[in-house]
């Protein structure tokens, strides 16, 4: 994508435009003269400018008049252009103002309106590029914005980048699908008849992962519920939530993105709060907005996924580590660390996860992708809160830092430590978890054990 | 323990020093400083009286940069340091006739409270530290000016603080030597450092990892109050029991210049007290040199200006590694 609009340049290929060979554009505005424009994911609004302010940004040399802006024209062109699209909304707004669907519309709106200008012909069919449109969006923000931008088919061929499945089968006339940089499949939705049980089976592929063991001790004699959660809802996210999880057991679920998977986790991690139900942590009933030092006082650690978030990168190990970890090596009779702990600590999770490293002190911006994700799951591995909430525990990374993390998740889950997992990776499901509720635009559809999964899976 | 043969001993010497530069590279730059200045004015520079100087405007300038340095280490600024200072003088001033010797304290006490409620405000309506501690400045600024009725007032009474124990070591220096220590072992040896160079480092992964970031930053400001606090009585006396009523920019800026070239970037995560002492140690040396040369004395303001610009430069290059994905 980034290559298309010019931001990277390609290591090889080739660009036909209008059926002739012509080489990559070098920036956005090239990109723009041949016809393509981009909406990225976040962070296209500006929120401090008017609409049609905004609607003009970079343009605005075409529209002077006596050496200074002929505000009365932008504002005319930005009237009849929203009025095209049938975005309703008052030009005199700052962008903040609107909601956020409209303000997607906008900007694909001004993303054609950049291939226009830049053209300066009102006809020429532009090819839009969305980023993960719908990602800051809720359901029924979402359904607006699909609504509209079917409309605009006329005007604009769209390239629509996701991966939420449901959205691409309603939305689009051809489907590539990409995993790991290469393209795996390739449908045409109006010809061929797929399910979206097709779709998953090529995103996620078939080769298997290692084999890898499960626990014999399952559903457990031991009934203590840790953590129990009723009808937990939040407008917008998620409705009626309820679940048990015991001690030692791992939930997981599993819906597509967008389904309030991620929100449910970050509300019992305490990132965000939520409206109605209760949660309880080891029969303690937790308030509705609590931030993450207080639940991981009650128990709940929370493993975000991401490497940028998780890691302190011009730290060494030792200290990624002890973060969480800083009462195992204090001294006792005075609060001062104790280096040699700290180092023994760091060893054994090194050793532990396989981590490739120099050493314990190597910082930790020099280590691989996979070791970086070892690092900052590592600490959680040694914290061993009660509950510990994972989230893409394993994303990026290849298959055998992939194991290496699992056997060791399975090894603390063996310990009595409850988890509860969202992936994106539905094997993982299968690997990790004992029970996986389904969940798909807020509500659970279905529970089913970690067995049955991993049948239908292997179906 | 044994010791090393001749033949290793060399080289291990020079990795010493090779890894001594690379985690301080200003090392580097006061060496040269001192070959050069010392070849410059051979009779003039490496005198005791001159060395006796420099540690005495060393001092001065560590007591300001210390309490600092751990704010900027969680990626916030102090700048109140010196309107501290000011009020402070003023009270022990208006205090002394009705508490007598114990009015002293209420300079650590003003220093406390202050850093504390800046980092209340700091932290709970989220407003830039730069902007919110210069206002407080400014504030103490003023307060001193009306209490003093503009007029530079002088308590005596303090004079052991500062009476002299070691020929040509000021006292001042020895004050300052348990203070730069406790603020080393708190940023080295605690939690609490920990924490403060987690939330510099990256506010949110701290926040993950389940550290309380509000109520440590205000921590962070209540610390660099005390320690200011702390300093500012010895630098109180050490200028003869009074304080000027009259903010001099320079007082402002040099300390905040001994941060940033000892090697702390002003976006926090890194550094700490122990480059500090570099810093302010190697600008001091500068500053004397200069000070022997024939460069016009308000041309120093002018280089300061720049050495400030570029090692902010510097330590925000040195920093590139660190860039999160």
């Amino acid at each position: 994508m980034k290559i298309l609009v010019g931001v990277y340049p390609p290591d090889n290929g080739e660009w036909y435009y209008k059926g002739k060979k012509v080489p990559f554009p070098k920036n956005p505005k090239e990109a723009a003269k041949r016809g393509i424009s981009i909406v990225y994911q976040e962070k296209g609004v500006i929120p401090c400018l008017k609409v049609y302010q905004f609607l003009f940004l970079g343009h605005e040399d075409k529209y002077i008049k006596y050496s200074r802006l002929d505000i009365g024209q932008i504002k005319k062109y930005a009237r009849e252009i929203l009025e095209e699209f049938h975005v309703k909304c008052n030009i005199e707004n700052f962008m903040y103002e609107l909601p956020l669907s409209t303000q997607k519309m906008i900007e694909i709106a001004k993303a054609i309106l950049n291939v226009r200008l830049e053209h300066e012909d009102n006809n020429i069919t532009s090819v839009i590029i969305l980023d993960e449109p719908t990602a800051p969006l809720t359901i029924e923000e979402r359904k607006e914005l699909f609504n509209d931008i079917l409309n605009m088919k006329k005007n604009a061929s769209f390239v629509f980048v996701s991966h939420i499945i449901p959205e691409v089968m309603e939305f689009t006339d051809k489907v590539h699908v990409l995993r790991d940089g290469k393209m795996v499949a390739h449908y045409n939705l109006s010809k061929d008849r797929i399910t979206e049980e097709d779709f998953f089976r090529a995103i996620v592929g078939k080769e298997s992962l290692a084999h890898i063991d499960k626990p014999e001790i399952k559903r457990v004699k031991n009934e203590e519920v840790v953590l129990s959660v009723e009808k937990l809802t939040k407008n917008g996210c998620y409705y009626d939530i309820s679940f048990e999880l015991h001690r030692g057991e791992c939930i997981g679920i599993f819906g597509s993105a967008g389904s309030g998977k991620s929100e449910i986790i970050n509300t019992i991690a305490g990132l965000i709060s939520f409206e109605n139900g209760t949660l309880t942590i080891k029969g303690q009933k937790a308030k509705t907005k609590e931030p993450p030092h207080i639940r991981l006082s009650r128990g709940i650690g929370y493993f975000s996924g991401e490497t940028g978030k998780e890691l302190f990168l011009n730290w060494p190990i030792t200290k990624n580590i002890s973060i969480v970890n800083i009462k195992k090596i204090l001294r006792k009779f005075i609060p001062v660390i104790n280096f040699n702990a700290e180092k023994k600590m760091a060893e054994k999770i090194v050793q532990g996860l396989k981590i490739k490293t120099p050493g314990v002190n190597t910082d930790c911006y020099s280590l691989s992708g996979g070791s970086k994700q070892k690092v900052s799951v590592g600490k959680w591995f040694e914290r061993s809160p009660d509950i510990l909430l994972l989230e893409d525990p394993t994303i990026g990374i290849d298959v055998g830092a992939r194991k290496d993390i699992y056997e060791n998740t399975l090894e603390i889950k063996k310990r009595g430590i409850s988890m509860v997992l969202i992936s994106d990776d539905p094997k993982e499901y299968s690997i990790l978890c004992d029970e996986i509720i389904f969940i798909k635009h807020g509500k659970i559809q279905k529970v089913i054990s970690g067995e049955k999964f991993k049948e239908e899976l292997e179906k | 323990m044994k010791i090393p043969n001749k033949k290793k001993l060399i080289p291990s010497i020079i990795s010493v020093i090779i890894q001594t530069i690379k985690i301080y590279p200003v090392t580097l730059f006061l060496f040269a400083l001192v070959v050069l200045f010392a070849s410059l004015y051979p009779g003039k520079f490496l005198t005791p009286l001159n060395l006796s100087t420099i540690l005495r405007q060393f001092v001065s300038l560590m007591l300001f940069a210390l309490g600092p340095s751990i704010v900027v280490v969680t990626g916030s600024l102090d700048l109140s340091y010196v309107g501290i200072w000011m009020l402070g003088g003023i009270l022990v001033w208006v205090l002394m006739p009705t508490l007598g010797m114990v009015s002293i304290l209420v300079i650590p006490l003003l220093g406390l409270a202050t850093g504390f409620i800046v980092g209340v405000i700091q932290a709970k309506a989220k407003i830039p530290s730069f902007i919110l501690t210069l206002s407080v400045l400014v504030i103490y600024c003023g307060l001193t000016g009306i209490i003093s009725g503009g007029i530079s007032r002088s308590v005596r009474g303090y004079e052991f603080i500062t009476r002299r124990w070691i020929p040509y070591i000021p006292t001042a220096f020895l004050w300052t030597i348990p203070i730069i220590i406790a603020a080393v072992f708190i940023m080295k040896y605690t939690k609490i450092g920990i924490y403060l160079y987690a939330i510099g480092s990256n506010e949110e992964g701290a926040r993950l990892a389940g550290i309380n970031v509000d109520n440590y930053k205000i921590l962070a400001f209540t610390i660099s109050g005390l320690f200011t606090g702390i300093g500012s009585v010895i630098y109180f006396q050490n200028q003869g029991g009074s304080v000027p009523v009259v903010l001099n920019l320079n007082t402002m800026v040099w300390p905040l210049v001994a941060i940033v070239l000892g090697g702390t970037p002003l976006t926090g995560g890194s550094g700490g007290p122990q480059k500090t002492i570099l810093g302010a140690l190697t600008f001091t040396v500068l500053f004397r040199g200069l000070t022997l040369s024939f460069i016009d004395p308000t041309m120093i303001q002018l280089i300061t200006g720049l050495l400030l610009i570029a090692s902010i430069v510097a330590s925000s290059r040195g920093s590139k590694g660190v860039m999160i994905t």
